[in-house]
């Protein structure tokens, strides 16, 4: 009897001594994900999912700082030619590719970039980046639409060794941001060859010359990465291993695994968030998660195609009268329904422009407090007064020509508890103000599958709500859904807006600067002229910034690179994990030093 | 027996060929954006089209069909064009199965156990306190959604029992919770039906001549009753062994199993075609064998069952 309680008591302690070891270190970082990888093959993926490996894994010739502040990486300086079409770059001498297991296969040279290029550029390899990569490099885009065939044509070229030069079609202002991202990283074209149609399909199938390595790679299991000891910048990454279990319910678990102590980090979900807040044990490790520059606004559809029940040729009329879009424009509570996705301070993930603000800046200045789109970035668009206002001249203005109420047609994924919420949210509200005898706003959900397909792509709405990630890090990013040829909301197609060159005012506007490519200054405010018109017009509704919410995490915050766009906020280098997550008052004050930390920062940054 | 056996291996093969084909060409009538995810605006229309040539969804359907029978016919899955792009189906499903099977074995094995004996026991104690509680059990399985209880007994289960929330196949103790959960409702579905078959078995007259001829109840319970109660479940048995292999959604998901659970769905919401074809495949087969299976057990259990006409089949 005595011996076998004495084994059970030893079997509870090993198993207990077990667990307890599973608790997160300093060292490593633990996190539960519900997305597997497709594949690593970096030079064909477009989503952020498999980028959050990729970033940690291969360098490429330039990174950003905690500031946002583009610094070296593989690349150690550059120059440009006068024409701003030629870049050449030096390349930072006895960088290694390492397998799997950290050991060498070759070194880093300039070779790797014009291999990954042309592998890049090949259609046969399907690459979801290449066309941000061919768009500005000189002769890519023929090469890659089969109407060249000699590579040597294309503007990549390595000089020598170290030396690599990057030709473009027109000057770039922001090609620099460019090569952040996947489509610019290098490749051993030898390992590439050998690997063959298996490159990227698990960890033993690529190399890696970034931070961390993937030693163990296990689809629906796990992966876990270990920190590279071959790498040239080791001394700044400072966690050993980032552990990764596979759940496919992570988003509901994750919060008790965190409290559990077997994650290290965990966004706490919408539907949580209250009890968290109201438990002032959890409400003590609970603080803001960052938000992102992707930006969300309530487009206003000048291609209507849907169906007849909804009136398409009345909404047609209606849209065209710049004061009906005035009324909704200011009628729409964005407050009221950002809190169904942050009911804590919803107003962090509020803006009132297109372009997020801290995405660019132009000598320290923010591109959103330039030129007219200034007063806009200050001012919430919600105002009562003014919504009545323009609904009056709306209805004075289409008396006899348009049929009252308005049927507004708004489509909403019904795969998301928050969207769900948030159509009912708008609906109620903006009836509830202007008044039923003006609008009657007709939620219609559509499954997750397909959603845009199904709705903005084909022009099957009236008002949607929309979204836009940026691809570089130029406010020309954040027009390429309103010019012609997108499938947005067709601004083009809007009454009264087309000039003598059969352009519209906006993108008349857009090309002049675009135009602009030597002057920053010049170019950032040309720009926020374009985006303050198009946002006067009521072509959109300004609404929110992506991420935000609240996280309970280990991560030392503000410690890893910053960037507007692309992969580099995706990497664990220069972060720690601390003993305890931080509050929301430690973190708001470690977030004021970092911002006025980076305000100095940039206006010191020469890039 | 041998010309039975051809005849539903005949007849297997037309239905499997159906079924393949039809989930084939139905996979080619889904939107072609489904196959580019999120970032389908931003891809030029040359990207797109370079992208559809590489899956091989620009040929005609007729020649993509056949291209997939000519492979089949030598073996060939093909090749993950999505879900793991690049990878051979065969090499994402093999490492699956085995966890779905083991779970789905293991709990069926508990299930039949425990369900056959509290059905047994519901029905020799039909309308006294066991038979109750055992109907409240089976009531509250089917009533309350699993994803409702199995989320519960994994929080409070892990939390009470001191059992890893994750299945982790070095950790012995995370294999526990899973089976057990998985069992729940197997235990209710056949504590209910072989309860139901048995009382119907006892109102027969057989049985009462058995009981006047001063049988022992136990004997007739054993020999008579459960054997004959059993004939109906047991042709859904191999069936039930054999679809262990296409997992539990929920269950391996919340545990996180690498099984095969969710993974057609999965792959049908990725348009991950070579996929969804060579899972349909392998579950119709496993459910025509399965069936087929079926029938002989339940000749096995009754000789009455004849399986071909021609010797006075029922």
């Amino acid at each position: 009897m005595k011996r076998s309680l004495f084994f059970c008591l030893a079997t509870v302690l090993l198993f207990s001594a077990a667990i307890a070891g599973a608790a997160p270190k300093s060292e490593d970082f633990y996190s539960v994900y519900s997305g597997e990888l497709t594949t690593l093959n970096y030079l064909v993926v477009a989503a952020e999912n498999e980028h959050s490996v990729i970033a940690n894994v291969i360098d490429g010739l330039v990174e950003y700082d905690k500031y946002g502040v583009l610094v070296p990486s593989l690349a150690t300086d550059w120059s440009n030619s006068a024409d701003g079409k030629t870049w050449t770059f030096t390349l930072r001498k006895g960088v290694k590719w390492v397998d799997t297991k950290g050991k060498d296969y070759a070194e880093v040279v300039a070779q790797d970039w014009v291999d990954a290029a042309k592998y890049l550029f090949d259609k046969k390899n399907a690459s979801l980046t290449a066309n941000i990569a061919y768009a500005v490099i000189k002769n890519a885009k023929p090469y890659f639409e089969g109407k060249l065939t000699d590579f040597s044509q294309v503007g990549v070229k390595a000089l020598d060794k170290y030396t690599l030069q990057y030709t473009l079609e027109k000057p770039v202002p922001y090609f620099l941001s460019m090569l952040t991202y996947v489509c610019f990283l290098p490749v051993n074209g030898d390992f590439l060859a050998k690997a063959g149609a298996r490159f990227g399909t698990d960890n033993k199938n690529i190399l890696y010359n970034g931070a961390y390595i993937v030693d163990n790679f296990e689809p629906q299991v796990g992966r876990r990465l270990v920190r590279n000891d071959k790498y040239w910048d080791k001394d700044h990454v400072y966690i050993k291993r980032l552990n990764y279990k596979y759940n496919k319910e992570a988003s509901t678990l994750g919060p008790e695994l965190f409290l559990r102590g077997e994650i290290s980090s965990v966004a706490i979900p919408s539907s949580l968030i209250d009890s968290w807040m109201k438990d002032s044990a959890k409400k003590a490790i609970v603080r803001p998660a960052e938000t992102s520059s992707y930006t969300y606004f309530y487009a206003f559809n000048f291609n209507p195609n849907f169906e007849a029940q909804y009136e398409p040729d009345n909404w047609k009329v209606v849209v065209n009268n710049k004061n009906f879009r005035e009324a909704l424009f200011h009628a729409l509570d964005r407050r009221a329904a950002m809190m169904t996705a942050e009911p804590y301070a919803p107003e962090r993930r509020l803006q009132n422009t297109i372009t997020p603000r801290n995405f660019v800046n132009a000598g320290g200045k923010d591109y959103v407090d330039m030129a007219d789109l200034a007063k806009f970035a200050k001012t919430d668009s919600f105002s009562k007064a003014l919504a009545l206002d323009f609904k009056a001249k709306a209805m004075a203005e289409l008396a006899g020509k348009a049929k009252f109420p308005v049927k507004v047609m708004m489509p909403y994924n019904a795969g998301s508890t928050d969207w769900t919420n948030r159509a009912q949210v708008v609906e109620q509200q903006l009836e509830n103000l202007l008044g039923k005898d003006f609008i009657d706003i007709l939620p219609v959900s559509f499954p997750a599958t397909n959603f845009l397909g199904a709705t903005r792509r084909k022009g099957n709405y009236a008002l949607q709500e929309c979204n836009w990630g940026p691809d570089y890090a130029d406010p020309e990013t954040y027009t390429d859904p309103f010019v012609t040829g997108s499938n947005y909301n067709w601004p083009e197609k809007a009454a009264g807006y087309a000039q003598a060159n059969g352009k519209t005012t906006y993108e008349n506007m857009v090309d002049a600067a675009k135009a602009e490519v030597v002057n920053i200054a010049k170019r950032y405010d040309l720009f926020a002229k374009a985006e303050a018109y198009f946002i006067g017009e009521a072509f959109v509704i300004p609404y929110a910034i992506g991420g935000g919410g609240f996280e309970a995490s280990k991560l030392e915050p503000f410690s890893y690179p910053f960037a507007p766009f692309g992969m580099s906020y995706l990497k664990f280098k220069g972060q720690t994990v601390m003993q305890r997550p931080l509050s929301t008052e430690a973190y708001n004050k470690l977030k004021d030093t970092w911002e006025s930390e980076r305000e100095e920062a940039l206006k010191k940054s020469k890039f | 027996m041998i010309r039975y056996v051809l005849k539903r291996f005949l007849q297997s093969m037309i239905t499997l060929f159906i079924v393949v084909s039809m989930v084939f060409l139905l996979m080619r009538l889904l939107p072609l954006e489904g196959y580019f995810g999120d970032g389908y605006d931003k891809l030029s229309a040359v990207q797109k089209t370079a992208a559809l040539e590489r899956m091989g969804l620009l040929d005609p359907w007729y020649s993509q069909l056949g291209h997939f029978y000519l492979k089949l016919a030598r073996g060939d899955l093909g090749t993950s064009i999505i879900y793991r792009r690049d990878v051979p189906v065969t090499e994402v499903i093999a490492p699956r199965i085995p966890y779905s099977m083991y779970f789905g074995i293991t709990a069926t094995l508990m299930a039949l156990v425990l369900g056959l004996t509290l059905g047994v026991f519901m029905a020799r104690k039909k309308g006294k306190t066991l038979d109750r509680a055992g109907t409240a059990y089976i009531v509250l399985i089917n009533a309350v959604p699993s994803a409702v209880y199995l989320l519960f007994i994994q929080l409070y289960g892990t939390s009470l029992f001191n059992l890893p929330i994750l299945f982790d196949r070095y950790r012995v103790k995370s294999w526990i919770l899973p089976a057990i959960s998985l069992s729940l409702g197997g235990v209710a579905g056949y504590a209910m039906w072989i309860r139901r078959y048995m009382v119907d078995e006892l109102n027969k007259d057989y049985i009462k001549l058995a009981r006047a001829k001063g049988l022992p109840e136990k004997l007739i319970m054993i020999r008579h009753v459960m054997r004959n109660a059993f004939v109906p479940m047991a042709q859904y048995l191999p069936a039930a062994i054999l679809s262990t292999i296409s997992g539990s959604i929920y269950i391996e998901s919340l545990y996180s199993i690498p099984g095969m659970g969710g993974l057609l769905v999965d792959v049908i919401q990725r348009q991950d075609n070579p996929m969804v074809q060579a899972l349909v495949l392998i579950f119709s087969s496993v459910g025509i064998i399965g069936l087929f299976l079926g029938d002989i057990l339940m000749a096995i259990f009754d000789p009455r069952i004849k399986l071909v006409k021609g010797e006075g089949a029922r």
